[in-house]
C-alpha cells in the first residue's frame, strides 16, 4: 500500500454537541482584511501620492518593505485571537494582560474617539475617488454648489467636505444598522466588483502607450476641466521650474529615503488586523493558521496587486509623471491641471464616452463603499466590551429588537458630526486632527506589548493555547513577532513625532490628542469611583480565580 | 444576596475548579452553573510501546516519553474540556468502526468525570457553606441528571423551582432546535410548555424570582451566533452572526417578568440586556482557554442592585 493510502489515525472523537462547526472560510476573512488595507481607498486614495513629499524614495520598495514588517503584525494579532478569541480585541487583550485602565484608555482613544475624526478623512477619499470624478464626467465642473470643486476642502471652504462627511457617516450608520450578515454579503460583492474595475483599468493602462496617455491627458484636461490645449506640457514645465520632476522608478532602491517613505505608506497597510475585534472562537492550530492566512494573505495579495498596478501605471505614464501629478495636487507648484492622480480618473481619460468613464469610476467606487462601514463597525465591538466590563454604563451595550447596537452606534455617529463640522470650518481644529493615524498606532503598540508579555503574564491561558508550541530560537513566536512589530511601530512613531515632513508633529494636534487621552483617563477614573460606590471592584472582574 | 453565575464549561477541569472557588473569590453567597457541563470530545493517547506514547491536541501531535509526560498531557486535555483515554493502535482502529463501544467509552469518561466533580464540590463547597446550583444543558446526556441529583455539594435545579436564599429560581437546560440535533432540544411550543411547567411552582413576586434557562431569548443580542451553512461551516468567515435564541424563552421572560434571567448556550454572545424590567445575562464561555467567564449579580430584594460580567 502506498504511503498516501494509509488512513490517517483518528486523533479526536467528537460527539454531537452545539457549536462544533467545520472550519470557516479563509476567503471571507481575507476579504474583510483586504478591504481594511484598501489599496484603492487608502493606497491610491492618499498614501502613494505622498511620493510628492519624499521624491527620492522608492514607492515600490516602500510598499514591499512595509508589508514585510506588517506580516509580524498579523502574527501578533492572529496569536492573540488564538489565545483570547473574544470580541473587543485590543481592549480585551490590553485589559487582561496589562491593566483594565490601560486597556480602556488606549482602546477608547484608538478605537472610539479617534474614529470620529476619521469620518472627514474617509470623506476626503469619497470626494477625490468618487464624487469629483463623477461630477467631472457628467460635466458638472466648477465651484458652484455641488459642482466638482465645491466638494474639495480648502481653509476657506468647508461645505463640501462637511457634506461628504455626513454622507460617509450616513453610509457607515446604515451598514452597521443592517447588521454584519448583510454587510459581509455587501462587502463580498463590492470586492468582486472592485476587482473587476481594477482589472479593467490595468488592461487600459497596459494596452496604451505614454504617447496615448499624453494625448488623453491633454484632451481630457481641455474637454472635461476646461484648460488650454497643452495641459500635460504645462504640467511638466511647471514641475521642471519648481525642480520637482524626478522620481525614483521601480529599478532603484535608495534605502534611507525609502525607509523615510514608510511612515507615509503605513497609512494604507497598517490595518490587516482591523477585523480582529470581530473574530470568533478559535478551535485549534489550523484556525490560528487560518487567521494568519486571512490577514497576512490579504496583505501579500494587496501588496502584489499594488505592485502590478504600479507597473501598469509606470508603463503608461512613467513613475515621474505619477510623482509630478502628486506634487501638483499637493501644491508644490501651480499647474494648468492639478487633479488627484487617482487611477480611475486617469483610466477614464482614455475614453470620451461618458458611459464608459462612469462604469470605470463606479466599479472602482466599490472599493470605497465596501469599506466605508469600517469607520464605525469595529468600534461598536470595543464599546460593547467596555460596557460588559461596566467601565461604560449598561446602556452603551443596548441593542434594538433587530439586533442593532444603537447606543454604541450613537456614541460613534453623534460626536462624529460636530467633529466633521469643526474639521470643515475651523482651520485650527483641522490641524488638530493630523495625528489620527498616530493614535491608532499607539493603541496597536500597547496591544503588541500585551502580546510580547502574554506568555509570562497569563501563562495558564497561553500554555493551553494552540500557539504555545511555536518557539523559534526558544522564544515564543508571539513575543518574537511582537518585538519586531513593536520596533517597526516605534520607528514610525518616532518619525511622525520628530520629522516635520509627515505633517503630524503639529503642536496643536499633539495637545488635542493629549486631551483625548485625558478624557479617556477621566472616564475610567470616574467609572472606578462610581462602580466602587456601587460595590463593584473593577480590578476584580479580570482577576484570575485560583484553580486549586 | 450576591450570586455568581457561570455556564457552558463543557468538561473543562480548569473552569470547574475555578467555579468551585468562585464563591470566596467574588464574595458570593450563591453560585450557579448553567448548562453544558460535559465535554465534547475524547482524545486518544496511543501506546507506542517501550514507555512511549503519542497524542494530538489542537491538531498538534505530541510524542510522550514516560508516565510523567503522559499525565501532563492528560491534564492538558482535561483543562481544555476533552476526555483523555489511553489506548493501543489496535483498539483505536476498532473504535473507529464500533459506534457502540465508542458511546460506552464516552459515557464512562463523561459520567466518571461528573461523579468526580461532584465529589470535589462536596469537599470544597459544603465546609464553606456556599450554596451551589447546577442545571444540565442541551449538550448534556440524561444520565448526568441522576449524578447531580445524588450530589451533596450541589443542588440539581432542572425542571423545577428551587429556593435560592429567599428567591425562587425556575430552571431548564432544554433549548430550541439546533443544527447539531443535541440531547435536549425541542420545538418552541414544547419548550414553552416545559418552561411553564418548571415555573409552575413560582409563588414569589417577580422581584424575588429568577429564571435560569440555558437558551437565551430570541433577538436579545445574547443569542447571536455565526450563521452556518448546510455543511455546518460558518457563513462569511464567521463574521456574520444571526439570532438563534428561543422565542419560547423570550415569551417566558415577558410573562413571568423575573428580576433576573440567566442564560448561556451561545458562547460568543457574552453580554446583558433588559427585557422589560428583567436583567437578562449571558456571560458567554471561554472554556477552551481555561477562562471562567461569569456574572456577579447583587440583588437587594427589590431589584438588581448591581452586576458585572467577570473573566476569571
Amino acid at each position: 500500500m502506498a504511503a498516501a493510502d494509509v488512513p490517517a489515525e483518528r486523533t479526536l472523537f467528537v460527539r454531537k454537541a452545539t457549536g462544533l462547526v467545520k472550519g470557516w472560510s479563509v476567503l471571507d476573512a481575507f476579504i474583510y482584511a483586504a478591504f481594511a488595507i484598501n489599496l484603492m481607498a487608502l493606497g491610491f486614495g492618499y498614501a502613494f501620492t505622498t511620493i510628492a513629499f519624499i521624491p527620492d524614495g522608492s514607492l515600490v520598495w516602500a510598499v514591499i518593505l512595509s508589508a514585510l514588517f506588517i506580516i509580524f503584525e498579523t502574527l501578533v494579532y492572529a496569536s492573540l485571537i488564538a489565545v483570547m478569541p473574544r470580541a473587543g480585541g485590543d481592549y480585551v487583550w490590553q485589559s487582561r494582560v496589562l491593566h483594565g485602565g490601560i486597556g480602556f484608555v488606549f482602546a477608547a482613544t484608538g478605537w472610539w474617539f479617534i474614529l470620529w475624526h476619521w469620518v472627514p478623512i474617509y470623506a476626503n477619499i469619497l470626494v477625490v475617488e468618487v464624487i469629483q470624478p463623477f461630477m467631472v464626467i457628467i460635466g458638472n465642473t466648477g465651484n458652484g454648489v455641488f459642482e466638482s470643486d465645491w466638494w474639495v476642502y480648502t481653509p476657506t471652504h468647508g461645505a463640501g467636505i462637511f457634506t461628504a462627511s455626513l454622507i460617509t457617516a450616513g453610509i457607515a450608520t446604515v451598514v452597521v444598522a443592517l447588521g454584519m450578515r448583510t454587510y459581509a454579503r455587501f462587502q463580498k460583492w463590492c470586492f468582486y466588483g472592485g476587482m473587476i474595475g481594477l482589472g479593467i483599468i490595468l488592461v487600459i493602462f497596459l494596452i496604451h502607450s505614454k504617447a496615448d496617455f499624453i494625448a488623453a491627458y491633454n484632451r481630457s484636461a481641455q474637454n472635461m476641466w476646461g484648460t488650454g490645449p497643452h495641459a500635460y506640457e504645462g504640467l511638466i514645465a511647471a514641475s521642471d521650474k519648481a525642480g520637482t520632476s524626478s522620481y525614483v522608478g521601480a529599478g532603484s532602491f535608495p534605502v534611507k529615503e525609502t525607509f523615510l517613505l514608510i511612515p507615509f505608506i503605513v497609512f494604507y497597510n497598517l490595518w490587516p488586523n482591523w477585523g480582529a475585534t470581530l473574530y470568533g472562537e478559535v478551535k485549534g492550530a489550523s484556525d490560528y493558521r487560518k487567521n494568519v492566512y486571512a490577514m497576512a494573505g490579504a496583505l501579500v495579495f494587496t501588496t502584489i496587486v499594488v505592485l502590478i498596478t504600479f507597473a501598469a501605471m509606470y508603463h503608461v505614464m512613467g513613475s515621474d509623471t505619477y510623482g509630478i501629478m502628486s506634487s501638483a495636487y499637493w501644491g508644490y507648484f501651480t499647474a494648468p491641471l492639478a487633479i488627484f492622480p487617482y487611477p480611475g480618473t486617469i483610466a477614464a481619460m482614455f475614453y470620451t464616452n461618458e458611459a464608459v468613464q462612469l462604469i470605470i469610476i463606479l466599479l472602482l467606487s466599490l472599493w470605497f463603499f465596501g469599506w466605508a462601514g469600517s469607520v464605525f463597525l469595529s468600534s461598536t465591538r470595543m464599546i460593547f466590551a467596555t460596557a460588559f466590563d461596566r467601565v461604560l454604563p449598561e446602556w452603551a451595550a443596548k441593542v434594538s429588537p433587530r439586533g442593532v447596537p444603537y447606543a454604541a452606534l450613537a456614541l460613534m455617529l453623534i460626536p462624529a458630526i460636530p467633529i466633521s463640522y469643526f474639521y470643515a470650518y475651523n482651520t485650527t481644529f483641522y490641524k488638530a486632527t493630523l495625528d489620527a493615524t498616530l493614535v491608532i498606532a499607539a493603541t496597536f503598540l500597547l496591544t503588541t506589548l500585551s502580546a510580547m508579555l502574554l506568555p509570562w503574564r497569563k501563562p495558564e491561558i497561553y500554555n493551553a493555547s494552540p500557539i504555545a508550541k511555536y518557539r523559534p530560537l526558544g522564544i515564543p513566536l508571539i513575543t518574537l513577532s511582537g518585538v519586531i512589530f513593536a520596533a517597526f511601530l516605534l520607528f514610525c512613531l518616532y518619525k511622525w513625532f520628530a520629522d516635520d515632513i509627515y505633517g503630524v508633529n503639529n503642536s496643536t494636534s499633539l495637545r488635542y490628542m493629549a486631551v483625548l487621552y485625558i478624557a479617556a483617563i477621566v472616564i475610567y477614573v470616574a467609572s472606578r469611583v462610581i462602580r466602587s460606590r456601587e460595590g463593584i471592584d473593577l480590578d476584580k472582574i479580570n482577576a484570575e480565580i485560583p484553580v486549586e | 444576596m450576591k450570586v455568581f453565575f457561570a455556564t457552558d464549561i463543557h468538561g473543562s477541569e480548569t473552569c470547574w475548579r475555578k467555579f468551585l472557588n468562585s464563591g470566596p473569590h467574588y464574595d458570593a453567597d450563591v453560585v450557579i452553573l448553567g448548562g453544558d457541563m460535559t465535554g465534547k470530545a475524547l482524545v486518544p493517547i496511543v501506546d507506542d510501546g517501550g514507555g512511549k506514547w503519542h497524542g494530538t491536541l489542537q491538531e498538534q501531535r505530541r510524542d510522550l516519553n514516560g508516565e510523567d509526560e503522559v499525565v501532563a498531557f492528560e491534564q492538558d486535555v482535561m483543562r481544555r474540556g476533552y476526555y483523555p483515554f489511553r489506548t493501543t493502535p489496535d483498539e483505536l482502529s476498532e473504535l473507529e468502526h464500533d459506534e457502540q463501544r465508542l458511546d460506552d467509552l464516552f459515557h464512562q469518561h463523561m459520567l466518571g468525570t461528573v461523579e468526580r466533580w461532584m465529589q470535589m464540590a462536596d469537599e470544597r463547597l459544603s465546609p464553606k457553606g456556599i450554596k451551589a446550583f447546577v442545571c444540565p444543558g442541551n449538550d448534556d446526556q440524561f444520565e448526568v441528571d441522576e449524578i447531580l441529583a445524588n450530589a451533596r455539594g450541589v443542588t440539581l435545579a432542572e425542571g423545577r423551582v428551587v429556593d435560592v436564599e429567599g428567591y425562587q429560581m425556575a430552571s431548564t437546560g432544554w433549548s430550541n432546535p439546533t443544527p447539531w440535533h443535541t440531547y435536549r432540544e425541542e420545538t418552541e411550543d414544547v419548550l414553552y410548555e416545559r418552561i411553564s411547567s418548571a415555573a409552575a411552582g413560582l409563588t414569589n413576586p417577580p422581584e424575588r424570582t429568577i429564571l435560569n434557562l440555558h437558551c437565551p431569548p430570541y433577538g436579545s443580542g445574547l443569542d447571536e451566533a455565526p450563521g452556518v451553512n448546510e455543511d455546518l461551516s460558518p457563513k462569511h468567515g464567521g463574521h456574520a452572526p444571526e439570532p438563534v435564541g428561543s422565542k419560547a424563552v423570550r415569551r417566558a421572560i415577558e410573562e413571568f417578568r423575573p428580576v433576573l434571567s440567566l442564560h448561556g448556550h451561545i458562547h460568543e454572545a457574552r453580554g446583558h440586556t433588559r427585557i422589560g424590567n428583567t436583567l437578562v445575562i449571558n456571560p458567554g464561555s471561554s472554556y477552551e482557554q481555561g477562562q471562567l467567564l461569569g456574572a456577579l449579580i447583587e440583588l437587594d430584594g427589590k431589584k438588581v442592585k448591581n452586576f458585572v460580567l467577570t473573566s476569571g
